[in-house]
């Protein structure tokens, strides 16, 4: 009876691969309901994974401030520019 | 040489009036704001070879249709779905059958690879501490932001492209999907792979003070 409880159980249980797959839409709140508390509960029990999925959030949080958008300055009227005179050879 | 005032275009609706006026300072503002997202859009589908040629194909179509904007998404979704459908055209142009799943195979040493996990999906060592947890002492290292950067360009390009498009942009799953042809679902895969690349670079960092 033991041995079927924990095979239930652990039927039901998230490895840390499973979790480490599924932490974006975790964090994303993409998971669903099921999935959510599957992943809260293999969290309570695993430090490893807890630790994982904070230094998610925070790289989540800071790579998109530390790219730069654009390496270099871009010269917008030039580029315009050359729109209109494909733009007119195209209709001329 | 196009003319470029000052006006302040902040106000999108401002600025859809000013690009169907045909006012030069609207569209240099649209170039300034979205280039640089469309030739990492028009790389995910095409590759390098291609994409400057597709930006300007697509800017010439956004130049010419403007007009035609009937506001249903916001400008810059109609501005990437442009330059999108542009890429597949000259895909298709060029006869090539190029997949997104081609173009972004798995990276090398990737965090979900074997290495990390063993067979029954344990780590197979502890997940590494790091020095600072905090982010805003994270923002100020410059050898940090070097090797977030050095990396994101060597990102396979539909990663790169869904990475921005979701982390940098906020465009919605459903919208990048639309954008780079592929389903929701395989959006959140490359926008995580990207994300765990990135963390990986972090923990190195943490570790050695390198990239």
């Amino acid at each position: 009876m033991l041995t079927d409880n924990r095979n239930v159980i652990k039927k039901h249980l998230l490895s840390c691969k499973d979790v480490a797959h599924l932490a974006s839409d975790y964090l994303d709140k993409n998971a669903g309901n099921k999935l959510n508390w599957k992943i809260r509960l293999h969290l309570l029990m695993c430090s490893c994974c807890r630790r994982f999925m904070r230094h998610l959030k925070i790289t989540q949080q800071i790579a998109p401030q530390l790219i730069k958008k654009s390496e270099h300055e871009m010269d917008a009227g030039f580029v315009l520019q050359h729109i209109k005179d494909r733009t007119n050879i195209s209709q001329g | 040489m196009a003319k470029v005032n000052t006006t302040d275009y902040c106000n999108e609706q401002v600025l859809i009036a000013g690009l169907i006026a045909g006012d030069d300072c609207a569209f240099c503002e649209i170039i300034k704001r979205f280039q640089h997202t469309m030739l990492i859009v028009a790389r995910a589908i095409t590759g390098d070879t291609f994409a400057d040629d597709v930006v300007q194909d697509a800017w010439v179509a956004i130049y010419k249709n403007i007009a035609k904007f009937e506001q249903r998404s916001s400008l810059k979704t109609w501005v990437m779905t442009i330059v999108s459908n542009e890429a597949k055209a000259r895909l298709r142009r060029e006869s090539r059958k190029v997949s997104l799943d081609e173009l972004d195979g798995e990276v090398p040493g990737s965090y979900l690879d074997g290495a990390n996990f063993t067979s029954d999906g344990h780590r197979s060592s502890p997940t590494p501490s790091w020095r600072s947890e905090s982010p805003e002492e994270l923002l100020e290292e410059k050898q940090l932001q070097h090797c977030i950067n050095k990396t994101l360009n060597i990102l396979p390009p539909a990663q790169k492209a869904a990475f921005i498009l979701r982390d940098i942009e906020q465009e919605s799953f459903d919208d990048i999907g639309n954008i780079l042809q592929v389903s929701a679902a395989n959006v959140r895969v490359l926008v995580h792979r990207a994300r765990l690349t990135l963390l990986q670079v972090i923990d190195r960092f943490q570790e050695t003070g390198t990239c």
